[in-house]
């Protein structure tokens, strides 16, 4: 083995962990009958990969400068792992899964882990599309595995949109091979700077594609419409997942991207900041109509996404700095949210709006802990929602997009009150029936290990702010 | 420290009530009543120990919290906000006392209650703008659900209307703590107060305006004031009581901490708009105050015309105004505090607030009579009351920049006599209803809410110095500190 590819599969043995992992878990599904074997080597390779990106190096160009394991892919890394953790505790304690699914369902979400870090990694055209094929794949199966016809359907429009999607990107990507004779991602920043001003209109056609399939990861307006169909009919845990894996690599993705346009970002970023406006306002307002908690939760992602893009926009170490800080945010207090949902589920088998009805009575940690993570979604200090708009709107307003803040304040304002919503119904309204509300231990510990960050993060938050601070 | 235990003993009762089980209803209140006392006490001993002619901030206490943002917990005291401390440990204390009544779910009232004096007290002692916000916005969350769970009436409509009112004016105000913090890089208030008369004069007029909307909503001034009437309502008697007498005051509280020594152009520049503003406030909220039937609401309306004096005081940027000002803080706060106490005993018994329902109460319950007639009086400007000696202050401050506004403003006043006069008039004097010839005069426990109130009232106006001989030379410096005279 080359000296360097052994140095590059070091470094990158948190994936390794997980992919052999996702191995491993799928075969014990198959030749083990007891349950739990999967679900133990899942979560000693989730436990490996945590191990090697604690001891993380990042050697210089590794995999012949295909991916980078630089400091922002290694926060990106982290929130990867974050997600798929999170959403393993999920998937082990939600009756929207069907447990003899378990060890594939598992598996398949570890290979998915490895495709959101690799999206983060990309540093070339074709690894990129490669680990958005391989994020979309394994979430094509994830969506349709509940095996009802809601769920298949969601399945089939996720794949039909996704299909169109990356096939738009790969016409974008191939524009651009064309154009630069490049696949690496510095090559063709720098081949773009060579080229005459009069190739620039293609260059602005290839960015303008391959942001579209950008976009249909990060349900970005006007490539959502997949978004609160596909969030009714997937699995909980497979919505908590979607909501939060693919946006936060297909931010990650788009941030790099964004790098390599310099003399069109002008136009661009306009473009962007349209895009920005109307993907929040749009997510938001249609969130006010909803009475099904998935499909709200679906549209509040739509408009959460709106806010997190305004750090895209803004194009500042700002503005990275506020990404990655929302997004840790943001795991945090959705994936909690979600676990919620899940809990409720799990006993009423009721997905609108009024099985929250007097939560609150029949189970007041959770309806105390659901109502934590909606205030911070929509913003209210001291949680850490609130340190995240903080800083996003803060960088706007650095970067002199006033009018781009405003428009994060109006929406922070209307989202305000779909949460608050909900809040109303656990807390304001009589239950209409007594019985209490369990949950087993894996859930609440999902549901524990997301207030606490939500809580925690927001009133001690100088440790994370100084290692975000250290990366960008 | 000492200032740290203002916000502590709630936070400590909160604890020790999360600890309780949900049926030790007696012990609850016991614990939440004891908790608002000691704080009340620990206020007095700040008091005490507060020197209102040294310069600068007492009891300054500074740890680091945000290093990164360079936020800190930093804590202070001046005369500005002395006077809102003692009255909000007052006011909560009393109002805790009036929360005996609660019949449901007292756990989480209590530990509601108890968060949102640590937020009220949080706002008026932060010296840290980031700190500033969070106090504020804290305030929101326990206060949807005081009103929300335990109020009356459209409870939910109001509590939402509440919140998101409230919460938008906030909004702006952080983009104003965001653009503030980009352009001087620091959070620190007494730092800012140095900083932000160096801004350039246009960005201090925006600034200025985008603090404005988030305190205008809490004073509330028209036309942002449609809040208030449903909130005061509908919430449970103690939740008015600190609504009317503590909450709006972190509104005015907030021009004189942050707008005002921070952005004096802008002061200047706004001067104008304010004293007409305060002039709208105090004739309008009169006229509909006068046209209510329900006497929570009539009271409710009297708070906007009220307030409308400490926006007149503002407006003059004289000496005397602003110490009117910022008398009428104080002082429309334990009056209307009496008031919405008074409204609740009268609600307790009778179940109705229309004011048509009552009559000739005055034979019937004559101390509650008694009560009611010295608050009235209190609240329609009696020489000798509290509220004579604030109004009359801000109005002879002003009236030497704003000729109109003040002469407008005194129409209010005239008004204001009217629907006293016709409150005492229709529940207390005439024929008595027979439906209430056996309702039972004031229990000791509501006369331990009001008396201290009333002796307070009285003293005030006997000796104004009593409150503005804490707050003089702060509001001195920061007049001198505007005008540069």
């Amino acid at each position: 083995m080359p000296a360097d590819l052994s140095l590059s599969l070091g470094a990158w043995h948190p994936e390794l962990a997980l992919s052999v992992g996702a191995m491993a878990t799928l075969l014990c599904g198959v030749f083990i009958r007891r349950p739990f074997v999967p679900k133990l080597v899942a979560w000693l390779s989730l436990l490996w990969a945590a191990v090697g990106l604690h001891a993380a190096t990042s050697p210089a160009a590794p995999f012949f400068g295909l991916i980078t394991l630089d400091a922002i892919s290694l926060v990106f890394r982290w929130i990867a792992l974050g997600v798929v953790a999170i959403v393993a505790l999920m998937v082990g304690s939600s009756r929207d899964v069907d447990s003899q699914w378990t060890a594939e369902y598992l598996s398949l979400l570890l290979l998915l882990g490895v495709g959101l870090m690799l999206m983060a990694e990309a540093n070339h055209l074709l690894m990129a599309y490669l680990a958005m094929e391989l994020v979309s794949l394994s979430s094509y199966v994830l969506v349709g595995l509940a095996r009802d016809i809601r769920s298949s359907e969601a399945s089939l429009k996720y794949i039909l949109f996704g299909a169109l999607s990356s096939g738009i990107m790969l016409f974008g990507m191939s524009l651009l091979y064309g154009l630069t004779q490049d696949l690496s991602f510095s090559g063709i920043a720098t081949a773009i700077a060579g080229l005459p001003p009069s190739a620039l209109g293609a260059v602005g056609m290839a960015a303008a594609l391959m942001l579209a399939g950008v976009a249909y990861k990060i349900s970005m307006v006007p490539f959502h419409m997949w978004t609160p169909d596909v969030y009714e009919g997937a699995p909980i845990p497979v919505t908590a997942l979607l909501s939060v894996g693919p946006k936060a690599a297909g931010l990650a993705l788009l941030l790099r991207l964004s790098g390599l346009f310099g003399p069109i970002w002008g136009p661009m970023s306009t473009a962007l900041l349209v895009l920005t406006a109307i993907t929040m306002t749009l997510g938001n307002l249609v969130a006010l109509a909803q009475t099904n908690v998935k499909r709200l939760l679906a549209y509040s992602t739509i408009g959460q996404v709106g806010y997190i893009l305004i750090g895209i926009t803004v194009k500042s170490s700002a503005g990275t700095a506020a990404i990655l800080i929302y997004l840790i945010a943001y795991l945090f207090m959705n994936l909690g949210a979600f676990a919620c949902v899940v809990a409720v589920w799990n006993q009423t088998r009721d997905e609108s709006l009024e099985a929250f009805r007097g939560l609150a009575r029949r189970a007041p940690a959770l309806a105390f802990c659901l109502t934590v993570f909606l205030l911070s979604l929509a913003g209210i200090p001291p949680l850490v929602g609130f340190l995240g708009k903080f800083f996003l709107f803060g960088s706007a307003i650095e970067a002199q997009r006033t009018g781009l803040a405003i428009a994060g304040i109006l929406n922070s304002a209307i989202a305000l009150y779909y949460y608050v919503n909900i809040v109303r119904l656990m807390y304001l309204h009589p239950s209409s029936t007594t019985e209490p509300v369990r949950a087993p231990l894996s859930l609440r510990l999902a549901v524990g290990v997301c207030a606490a960050g939500t809580i925690l993060l927001g009133i001690f938050p100088s440790g994370l702010l100084a290692w975000i601070a250290s990366v960008v | 420290m000492l200032l740290t235990g203002l916000l502590l003993i709630p936070l400590l009762g909160m604890l020790v009530i999360l600890a309780m089980p949900k049926t030790a209803a007696t012990s609850i209140r016991r614990v939440a009543t004891a908790a608002t006392a000691l704080t009340f006490l620990l206020s007095l001993r700040i008091l005490v120990g507060f020197q209102p002619g040294a310069a600068g901030f007492q009891f300054e206490q500074q740890l680091t919290w945000i290093p990164q943002l360079s936020a800190s917990y930093h804590v202070g005291i001046d005369g500005i906000s002395v006077p809102m401390i003692l009255l909000t440990t007052l006011l909560a204390l009393l109002a805790s006392i009036s929360s005996w009544t609660i019949g449901e779910r007292q756990k989480e009232y209590f530990i509601l209650y108890l968060l949102l004096e640590v937020g009220m007290l949080g706002t008026f002692i932060a010296l840290d703008l980031f700190l500033f916000y969070v106090f504020w916005e804290l305030v929101l969350v326990p206060m949807y659900f005081l009103i929300g769970i335990w109020g009356g009436g459209r409870r939910e409509y109001s509590a939402f209307k509440f919140f998101v009112y409230t919460l938008a004016g906030s909004l702006f105000m952080l983009l104003g703590v965001l653009a503030l913090y980009f352009h001087t890089h620091t959070f620190n208030l007494p730092m800012l107060a140095q900083l932000g008369p160096k801004l350039p004069v246009d960005l201090q007029h925006i600034l200025f305006v985008a603090f404005f909307l988030g305190f205008a909503i809490k004073v509330p001034i028209f036309p942002f004031h449609t809040w208030l009437p449903d909130a005061h309502v509908d919430a449970p008697t103690p939740i008015s009581v600190l609504l009317a007498g503590v909450l709006l005051k972190m509104g005015g509280y907030g021009f004189f901490r942050i707008s005002y020594p921070i952005f004096p152009a802008g002061a200047q520049w706004f001067a104008v708009a304010m004293g007409t503003l305060g002039a709208i406030n105090i004739v309008y909220g009169a006229f509909v105050a006068m046209a209510q039937t329900d006497f929570k609401k009539l009271v409710a309306y009297s708070s906007v015309s009220h307030m409308g004096f400490v926006l007149l005081g503002l407006a003059s940027l004289t000496p005397e105004g602003m110490n009117g000002a910022m008398l009428q803080m104080f002082t429309h706060g334990i009056i209307t505090g009496g008031m919405f106490l008074l409204v609740g005993v009268l609600y307790d018994r009778a179940h109705t607030r229309q004011l048509d329902a009552f009559g000739g109460l005055a034979t019937r319950m004559p101390v509650y009579g008694a009560f009611l007639i010295f608050f009235s009086l209190a609240s329609l400007g009696l020489p000798g009351l509290a509220g004579f000696v604030s109004e009359f202050l801000s109005l002879v401050g002003t009236f030497a920049t704003h000729h109109v506004a003040t002469s407008v403003a005194v129409i209010g006043i005239v008004v204001s006599a009217a629907y006293m006069l016709m409150v005492m008039q229709r529940i207390l004097l005439g024929p008595l209803n027979e439906k209430w010839k056996s309702l039972p005069d004031m229990t000791a426990r509501e006369l331990a809410m009001l008396v201290p109130l009333t002796i307070l009232v009285l003293a005030v106006g006997v000796y104004p110095l009593l409150v503005l001989g804490l707050q003089e030379p702060t509001v001195l410096a920061l007049v001198q500190h505007i005008t540069g005279s």
